[in-house]
């Protein structure tokens, strides 16, 4: 059985070095590990062995129970279609503009193919713990409603609206240039737009019954699966975070632990309370370090606060991760940044 | 019926027309609130636009709970925030100019319908409010707060997009109108807010790419937001003071120093603005970033 961990949170938090941080500690001890990173640094990258152009998981260098994967939207999708799309409707889904569109901008496709990614993982049985690194949404738990807003694109709501049937074929399409009200609309909206968005619709709704089980299955991983939000100090992350507990509460999923990144040591705070004058020759430099040590105490302090707020209001233990300049990107400091995390226990 | 938008075809601007975009997290929210104050405070009358779903501009103008409708958040400065709903019908009644007796209804559901599935059909609803407000002609400046650089990047090429996709119709002959305005230099100004880091550094140096291969808008402005001022003292410094926080503190600014430099010399800056240290609320970081504007 995989043991999957999700690591979700705002941009810029450093999910993707948290969630390889995470992958080297738990293939140090012995789990056969795979990371799946959405778009890493260029040297986070280069340690992970993902900087080539495909997104086929290999062994990290050096790490012999670790391996890593990049997530290829369009690639994601390529396989998508030609696993659950007859061969003829695959060969006109992949030139179509509308679903070129959708696999690249519809924010939901994206997080699908992420999330149909994981689920391939966790059924290759190939590794006993998989770390998913969430793609940056536009707000909210994107990752997780991907499966269900994915279904209703294709489930052919929006079809049956256009066509007006209740079970939509092709030859509906005939009769769709002899509804004058759509019609009406095609022309202020633009030459034949409605009925090219209908045909694309079509088509996608050939895959509808396979798409829709295999959302169902996705959803069964995610719900099995253990999350994590990983937050900074700053006003939006942390703004993001309590969205994502109110709209993971939504659908009855509860974080287990949030990842404090960024912090500063708390030491600071005290010393700088207590400092008297920094007995040195050099007393412009005693000035200088001193108001330092103010500045970044102040720092210091408004991490605290923020750290202590979280966990008060969601019961959860904060870990307190430090700040590292320039941020980790070797195997040893990516697995010290993560030392006193625990996930994934039972 | 002459839509509406002709009639401000080859018309003069005399709005200045500010997109905000960068990477997430890097502060532009906080940015655009500040370029915002800081016209106001001129005596501008300015229109701040959020476009974007995070914390959001709101929190920055110490108003959380924006509209579409614009309110006034301070003297002179009138913000709103998208909803894609509102738009629509806004888009519809003054835009798409449906003849009389038409059916409102199932005009506005194939909207919707394209809004979801029709690339370019959502962007250039989104950033076609800003540009009405723009042909109002009522503001001095109409500031917008876009979500991301792949956003802004896709409402820039929406116009593209949508005249691939339908060859005649009103929102094809609207889009290109927008894409007008959007690569006007006298009019329209674009700002990318970047941290001196290696993510939010590489990815502008992209964007930037990308936009001046497609000649979508004006060479854009780059804001370094979050830079930590100089400490005032150097490496070899270090070995006078102490073991202790002082010498640990000082470390972590010299490492923030160096790491910034690195990535600095990678860009052209327009303005640097500041890490602010120990400063709680939204509000308050624009404002600081306000006062470090005026004083330029």
């Amino acid at each position: 059985m995989t043991k999957t961990l999700i690591v979700t949170g705002a941009g810029g938090v450093g999910k993707t070095t948290l969630s390889a941080g995470l992958g080297v500690s738990l293939a140090r001890s012995g789990h056969t590990t795979l990371v799946l990173t959405i778009d890493p640094a260029r040297r986070l990258a280069d340690t992970l062995g993902v900087a080539a152009l495909d997104d086929i998981p290999r062994q990290v260098a050096n790490e012999p129970h670790l391996h890593a994967a990049m997530l290829d939207v369009s690639a994601s999708w390529e396989a998508i279609i030609h696993r659950y799309a007859d061969p003829d409707v695959a060969d006109r889904l992949l030139v179509n503009p509308y679903f070129r569109a959708m696999a690249d901008r519809f924010p939901a496709a994206q997080s699908y193919a992420a999330a149909e990614r994981m689920a391939e993982y966790i059924e290759s049985g190939h590794y006993d713990v998989l770390i998913v690194d969430t793609p940056p949404s536009e707000g909210g738990i994107d990752f997780f409603l991907a499966p269900a807003k994915t279904g209703d694109l294709i489930s052919g709501k929006l079809l049956r609206w256009l066509t007006g049937s209740s079970l939509p074929g092709r030859s509906i399409l005939y009769r769709f240039t002899a509804r004058p009200m759509l019609r009406l609309a095609d022309t202020v909206l633009g030459g034949a737009m409605l009925s090219d968005v209908a045909d694309f619709l079509l088509d996608l709704r050939t895959m509808y019954d396979q798409l829709s089980v295999r959302s169902k299955a996705i959803e069964r991983h995610l719900r099995a699966a253990e999350t994590v939000i990983a937050t900074t100090a700053d006003p939006t992350p942390i703004h993001e975070t309590r969205r994502f507990f109110d709209e993971l509460a939504g659908i009855k999923i509860a974080p287990t632990a949030i990842l404090f990144n960024q912090m500063l040591p708390q030491s600071w705070i005290a010393s700088d309370l207590t400092a008297g004058r920094l007995e040195i020759d050099d007393k412009d430099l005693a000035v200088v370090a001193t108001r330092n040590l103010s500045l970044w105490a102040s720092e210091a302090r408004r991490h605290s606060v923020a750290a202590r707020e979280l966990s008060a209001r969601y019961g959860l233990p904060v870990h307190e991760l430090t700040w590292q300049v320039p941020p980790p990107t070797t195997l040893d400091d990516l697995a010290d940044l993560v030392a006193d995390v625990t996930v994934l226990a039972d | 019926m002459v839509a509406e938008f002709w009639r401000y075809a080859g018309m003069m601007l005399t709005t200045d027309f500010v997109l905000v975009t960068g990477k997430g997290g890097t502060g532009k929210s906080a940015v655009t609130a500040a370029l915002a104050i800081e016209r106001a405070r001129r005596g501008q009358s300015v229109l701040a636009i959020d476009l974007g779903s995070g914390l959001g501009l709101g929190a920055h103008l110490r108003a959380p709970n924006l509209r579409y409708r614009p309110t006034e958040v301070r003297a002179g400065l009138w913000a709103m925030t998208m909803v894609r709903a509102a738009a629509l019908d806004e888009y519809l009644k003054t835009q798409l100019h449906v003849p009389q007796g038409a059916p409102t209804k199932t005009i506005t559901s194939a909207l919707n319908v394209l809004v979801d599935t029709a690339p370019g059909v959502r962007e250039i609803i989104s950033i076609g409010k800003p540009v009405f407000e723009l042909w109002k002609g009522t503001w001095d400046a109409v500031i917008v707060d876009t979500p991301s650089l792949g956003q802004f990047q896709s409402y820039l090429r929406a116009p593209e997009t949508i005249s691939d996709l339908v060859p005649t119709g009103t929102i094809k002959r609207q889009a290109s109108s927008l894409a007008e305005v959007l690569a006007d230099p006298s009019t329209t100004q674009v700002i990318i807010v970047a941290n001196p880091a290696e993510l939010p550094v590489l990815e502008t140096l992209e964007a930037i790419e990308a936009i001046e291969a497609e000649h979508l808008c004006p060479r854009p402005s780059i804001v370094m937001n979050r830079t930590v001022r100089s400490a005032g003292f150097t490496a070899d410094q270090l070995k006078l003071l102490p073991t202790g926080p002082i010498k640990e503190a000082a470390e972590h600014q010299l490492s923030i120093e160096a790491l910034q430099s690195r990535w600095i010399s990678e860009i052209d800056v327009d303005v640097s603005l500041p890490y602010l240290m120990g400063v709680l609320t939204p509000g308050e970081v624009a404002l600081h970033l306000a006062d470090e504007l005026s004083s330029r």
